[in-house]
Parts: structure tokens; C-alpha cells; sequence
């Protein structure tokens, strides 16, 4: 196993920078997500790892080795294909054993290192098998064997869940990750699930239109987010973000909105709010920190209900508030109907600032 | 006892497929009322001329074609020409001169659409060259190919003798040995862009993600095409091969314009064979008897092209 480094790397395809200028550090043994939304580059930063890709610029480590003249082969990797890319005009058994076939192994070690991975994933009785004949979840784990075999320093994945159906995703998720701290090993793992990444990863790289955005452990990321796409991006449902005007009450910040109400902001937040570059603030809450009231009490602002999305366990609450939509869990018990008034109060503690011209989060000054 | 009813069951099991189906053609006597005048007019364009070529097929005909002075001989049309030699030598023509062509146009499209299938400058242009055959009409290509082949003024003979080659120009088609290859080398060169369509079209769908998989796995340029791209062509291959083989066997045009069959029956194949006994000779009885038996080759050739072609639907459904 091993650390993987990219530095500066930059893929251009004519105009376009589909990846741009991207560093980041994976250390050896560490379970790293790409998360970001379609289109954003995760797999062509993926493929640039693999050297599937010619890349434009920047360099790529695997283990102290400058790899990024050399093809994927000779890059010890192995991948697990989004949709499993298994040969379909060969059985489990030589999908397993083609790549070590293209390594001119001995028969008798072939055989013993297909037997071995496929006892791991626990797919032995299907080894005669063609990939048309599996479930996806079959496909899937005959895809992981044959990344298994090798005994690779990184594995790379490309949403190798995204074809599964929610049930069997979840089961995959938790021996992916059994998996992972079985081996030990290096993963960058490409998903737009991010609850697969929150759950798995140690560190989650959040990119959008080919730069990357954060990269820091899931806990981080959810509670820091660095930026407004960060915050609206990670978390389900997504965090609410309200464009407010900032106004100076006397030596204190007072959030003030269209509709006419104030939210004056705590001795902490007001420090930040003064670090902005603009009066333009957006005021960012996740749902869960924020308080339903039925009628109207100190500290909270005015807001109509737009829908209720009961989903078992929690009533999502979209209110209609200060121009924009927030959403507030309630118990399922709390009943509330569309078009009622409500009063929101926000948790000044939890609650995120940024600046409404560099959508950068605020930070302590 | 237990025969009986066995048979009884079978019996049972039967009737209600065969009820089914006439209920079922009952049920949609609509449908065939809309498939009705296209399978009049297929009745009376290619149903008649193959009843009407099977019934003159037993006949002896007159030359002036007073078909109502013909003679029923039975199978003797079939047995003159099946235990003449000039059978065995067209047929032998025929079989090398589909088999030749088709090996070989569908080797060199292979060829061809793999090497454009990769990006390079002027791809475009050479795409387009390349097609040029394919859309030349036979008649012309083959009066050119009628020119540049000429023992005097032909551009290839003068080409081989300037190189060296030879020191007199070449007589290609008017030689008996060198006749049928320098045709099926204008066939080829007419028909490889078709393969070469057909497979472009078939590589296009080779999954990009195959091939990146099998470049993880270590497998170099040629052990992808033969492990991933080889094997996902076979069926657009097969249906390739099987048009071109159809297609020759058909095969009229350049032969008749370049050398009508000639020298010496050389360069006969059946369809010109065919032409000339009928409208050469206005042997007709003895044309059509012809007619039927490359008819029968061509629906058992066919019929294997229609399973290839529909194999696919099967096992979707499957
Ligand atoms: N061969 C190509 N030529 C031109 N542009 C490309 C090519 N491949 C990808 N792109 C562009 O590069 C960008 C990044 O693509 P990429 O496949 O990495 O996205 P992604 O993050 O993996 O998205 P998804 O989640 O949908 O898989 C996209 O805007 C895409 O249109
Ligand atoms: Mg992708």
C-alpha cells in the first residue's frame, strides 16, 4: 500500500479545464471520497490517477514514485469500473484471472490467487459463470476481485455502487468498507452519493466544475463547510442559505431581510459578519438546528409554510422565508399545514455565515 | 390403458396451441387486412417470376419465345447442367470468387475501420476517401477498372513496367489464369468500404470502459482488440460476412462489363453463366433450371443471415 500525491494536476479538453489544478495528499492506507456533483471532474481525475488520460499538466505520486509518465500498468493500480466493465465473453473465473494472465503468471499461481479472492468475496460458486448471469450485486463483487487479485498499492473506484438498487447499495457500503480495513489499503473512491462518502471515507474531496472545493474528513466538511457550495452540497436534505443585508445596530450585526424583519446575530457572529467584503451576507442553518415555533417568540423571524414532507422518522418543513426556502425537521407528532405563519428560530451557535460576494465562509477573524 | 391416456393428454396439451393460434390470427384479422396490399403486390413482383421460373425450369423452350410451344423434359434441364463440366468450373469460379472476395474485403474493412477508428489529423478526409468505392456506381468503377487493367493503355501494366516489374505490360483480363483474381481485386476493392461502414458502426459500440479496464489489467494494444474489442464485433461481423456473401453470389455487374465471362468461361460465375444461356443462347427452360438451383444455395445462405440477425432479439427476450 501506499500515499498518493497529485500535484497542480490540470486536464483541458479544448476550452474546457476539466480538471483544474488540483492537489491533494492521500495517505497510505486512507479511504478517500470524491464527491461533487455531475460533470465535475471526479472521473476524469480518477482516470488522470489511472494514466488513462494524457493529462495537461501536474504530477502524479504512488509511493514516493513519480508515475505520471507511465502507463496504467506499470502504475500498480487496479480499478472497479462504475458499471463493473466486467468481460462479458468470459466466465468469473478468467475475468478474475485476465489480469494476472496479462502479468504472465504461472497456472498454479493464478489459480491459487483467484481461488483466494474469490473465497474474500465469497463468489466461489459462481466462477463458471458469465457476467450476464450475476445480479449487479454479483457483478459487483466479481469487479472487486478482480481489482483483489492483483494486490495493488491504490485501488481506484468510480461509483461502484451507483447500479445498485438502495438495499444492496447499503449492504456493499458496509463490506466496502469491512473491506477496506481488512486490506488496509489505499482507496480514492469517485462517488455522488454523498452519504456513501460520509459513511466510508476517512477524508472527502468535494469538488465542482473541476476545482477542488475542500478536502477534509467528512466531520469537517459537514460542520466547516469552506464555501457555499461546500454547505449546499454536502448534507441531506442540503443546508438553507437566506441572502440577508447586513446593518450595523450599534456596535452589533443585525441580519435584515426583504420582508422587513431583523436578526440581530451574537457577540461571536457579528465579529464575523464585520470580515465580509459586502453588507451581502448569506445566512446558512441546517434543518436540524433550527426551531419551529407556532407563534411568535423572542429571537425567531417570521416565515410561511410551503410544504410538508413527512418521511417516517422526521416532518421536513419547507418554509418560505426572507426570499428564500428553509428547511426546518420536526417531530412527525408537531402538526403543521401548508400556508400556516410559523416562527423559525435559529441556533446562533450552529448557525454558518457567508459572504455574499465570495460565497467563502466567514471564519473568526 | 396407460397409452391411451397418455395419448389423450398429449392430445389435450395440443389443441389449445393450435386453437390459440387461429384465435390469435382471428383476433387480428385487422392486421392482415393492413399487411394486404403489400403481400399482393410481393405476390404478383417476386411470388409469380419464382413459380413461373420453377415451372419453365422443367421445359424445353423454344429460342423465339413461344412459350406455348414448350416441352415438359421434367428433370433433364437439372441433369444436363449438373453433370456438365462447364458446371463444376463455374461453380468452382463462383466459390472462389465469393469466398476470395469476401475474406478479403471484410479483412481489409477490419483494417480500415480500426485504424480510423483512432483520432488522428485528416481522419475526416481519409474517412471520406475511403468511401469513395462504396459510393461509385458498379457500371462506371467498372469501365475505369476496364481501362487501367488494358494490355496497351492500362495505367497498371505501364506502372509495373516503368518500376520494373515487367518488362512487357501485364495482360490481366484477357489471360485465363490471371482473369478471375484481377476481378475479385476490383470487387474487393468496391466492397471493403461496406465492411468497412458496418464495422466503424460495430466498434463504436465497444464500451470505452472495457477497454480502460483491460489497460488497468495490463493488456497491450493488440491483446485489448482481440480480448475485448475482437469478441464484441462478432455479430455485426458475422452479419457483414454474410451480406457480402450474398452479395457476391449475386454478383453481376463487374464481371459482365469487364469481361462478360470470358476468355474461355475464365471469369464465368453463375449469375453470368445464367445471363448467357438465357439471353445469349434463349435457352430459357434451361436458364431457369439454373435459376433454382442458385436460388435454393441463396435461401440456405439466407436463412443463416436471418438467424444471425435476429439471434440478438432471442436472447433478449430470454
Ligand atoms: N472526452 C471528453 N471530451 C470533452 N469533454 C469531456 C470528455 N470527457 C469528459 N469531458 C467533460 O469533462 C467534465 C468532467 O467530466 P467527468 O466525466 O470527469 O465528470 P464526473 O464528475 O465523473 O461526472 P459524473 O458524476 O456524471 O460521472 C464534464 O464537463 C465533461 O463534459
Ligand atoms: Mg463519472
Amino acid at each position: 500500500m501506499a500515499q498518493v500525491v497529485l500535484k497542480e494536476i490540470v486536464k483541458q479538453y479544448g476550452s474546457l479545464y476539466a480538471v483544474n489544478n488540483v492537489s491533494l495528499t492521500v495517505e497510505d492506507g486512507e479511504f478517500v471520497a470524491l464527491v461533487g456533483p455531475s460533470g465535475c471532474g471526479k472521473t476524469t481525475t480518477l482516470n488522470l490517477v489511472a494514466g488513462l488520460l494524457p493529462m495537461t499538466g501536474g504530477d502524479v505520486l504512488i509511493g514516493d514514485r513519480n508515475v505520471t509518465d507511465l502507463d496504467p500498468k506499470d502504475r500498480d493500480i487496479a480499478m472497479v469500473f462504475q458499471n463493473y466493465a466486467l468481460y462479458p465473453n468470459k466466465t468469473v473465473y478468467k475475468n478474475l484471472a485476465f489480469p494476472l494472465q496479462m502479468r504472465k503468471l504461472s497456472k498454479a499461481e493464478i489459480d491459487t490467487k483467484v481461488m483466494d479472492a474469490a473465497k474474500v468475496l465469497d463468489i466461489v460458486h459462481l466462477l463458471q459463470r458469465k457476467p450476464r448471469e450475476l445480479s449487479g450485486g454479483q457483478q459487483q463483487r466479481v469487479a472487486l476481485g478482480r481489482a483483489l487479485v492483483r494486490d495493488p498499492q491504490v485501488f481506484l473506484m468510480d461509483e461502484p455502487l451507483s447500479n445498485l438498487d438502495a438495499k444492496l447499495r447499503v449492504q456493499m457500503r458496509t463490506e466496502l468498507k469491512r473491506f477496506h480495513q481488512d486490506l488496509k489499503a489505499t482507496v480514492i473512491y469517485v462517488t455522488h452519493d454523498q452519504l456513501e462518502a460520509v459513511t466510508m471515507a476517512d477524508k472527502m474531496a468535494v469538488m465542482s466544475g473541476g476545482f477542488l472545493q475542500q478536502y477534509d474528513s467528512p466531520k469537517n466538511v459537514f460542520e466547516h463547510p469552506v464555501n457555499m457550495f461546500v454547505a449546499s452540497f454536502v448534507g441531506s436534505p442540503a443546508m438553507s442559505l437566506i441572502p440577508l443585508e447586513a446593518i450595523n445596530t450599534g456596535g452589533k450585526i443585525a441580519l435584515s431581510s426583504s420582508e422587513g424583519w431583523q436578526l440581530p446575530l451574537s457577540e461571536a457572529n457579528s465579529k464575523k459578519a464585520q470580515t465580509a467584503s459586502t453588507s451581502k451576507i448569506v445566512l446558512g442553518a441546517r434543518h436540524s438546528t433550527l426551531q419551529l415555533h407556532k407563534s411568535k417568540e423572542s429571537n425567531s423571524v417570521p416565515g410561511r409554510v410551503y410544504t410538508v414532507e413527512p418521511t417516517g422518522d422526521v416532518t421536513f418543513v419547507q418554509v418560505f422565508l426572507g426570499g428564500a426556502t428553509v428547511i426546518v425537521s420536526l417531530d412527525p407528532s408537531v402538526d403543521v399545514k401548508s400556508d400556516q405563519e410559523v416562527w423559525i428560530e435559529f441556533d446562533q451557535e450552529r448557525l454558518h455565515l457567508f459572504d455574499g460576494e465570495t460565497e467563502m465562509a466567514l471564519t473568526d477573524p | 390403458m396407460s397409452i391411451a391416456t397418455e395419448r389423450e393428454i398429449a392430445a389435450r396439451a395440443k389443441r389449445p396451441i393450435r386453437f390459440g393460434v387461429l384465435r390469435q390470427m382471428v383476433d387480428r384479422r385487422s392486421d392482415y387486412l393492413y399487411v394486404l396490399p403489400a403481400l399482393i403486390v410481393m405476390m404478383i413482383v417476386i411470388a409469380y417470376p419464382i413459380y413461373y421460373t420453377i415451372e419453365l425450369s422443367f421445359f424445353n423452350t423454344p429460342s423465339n419465345l413461344q412459350m406455348k410451344d414448350k416441352v415438359f423434359i421434367g428433370l433433364d434441364n437439372y441433369a444436363r447442367i449438373l453433370t456438365s463440366r462447364s458446371f463444376r468450373e463455374v461453380t468452382m469460379n463462383t466459390f472462389i470468387w465469393t469466398v476470395a472476395s469476401t475474406f478479403f474485403a471484410f479483412l481489409l474493412g477490419l483494417g480500415a475501420a480500426l485504424s480510423l477508428h483512432r483520432e488522428f489529423l485528416g481522419r475526416g478526409v481519409l474517412r471520406a476517401v475511403l468511401l469513395i468505392p462504396y459510393v461509385v456506381s458498379a457500371v462506371a468503377a467498372s469501365y475505369v477498372w476496364k481501362w487501367l487493367y488494358h494490355s496497351d493503355f492500362g495505367v497498371i501494366g505501364a506502372l509495373a513496367v516503368q518500376f520494373g516489374f515487367t518488362d512487357r505490360p501485364i495482360n490481366f483480363i484477357d489471360n485465363i489464369h490471371t482473369v478471375l483474381p484481377s476481378l475479385i481485386v476490383v470487387n474487393i476493392w468496391k466492397e471493403f468500404s461496406f465492411a468497412m461502414i458496418m464495422l466503424m458502426a460495430g466498434l463504436q459500440t465497444v464500451p470505452d470502459q472495457l477497454l480502460r479496464a483491460a489497460q488497468v489489467d495490463g493488456a497491450n494494444a493488440w491483446q485489448r482488440f482481440w480480448h475485448v474489442t475482437f469478441p464484441h464485433l462478432k455479430g455485426v461481423s458475422m452479419v457483414t460476412v454474410l451480406l457480402l456473401m450474398v452479395a457476391n453470389f449475386n454478383a453481376f455487374i463487374i464481371p459482365w462489363i469487364m469481361t462478360s465471362g470470358g476468355p474461355a468461361g475464365a471469369s464465368d460465375i453463375w449469375i453470368t453463366q445464367i445471363y448467357t444461356i438465357a439471353f445469349g443462347r434463349q435457352r430459357y427452360g434451361l436458364a431457369s433450371a439454373y435459376s433454382v438451383i442458385l436460388f435454393i444455395v441463396m435461401m440456405t445462405l439466407g436463412y443463416f443471415y436471418v438467424r444471425a440477425l435476429t439471434r440478438g432479439d432471442d436472447t433478449r427476450v430470454k
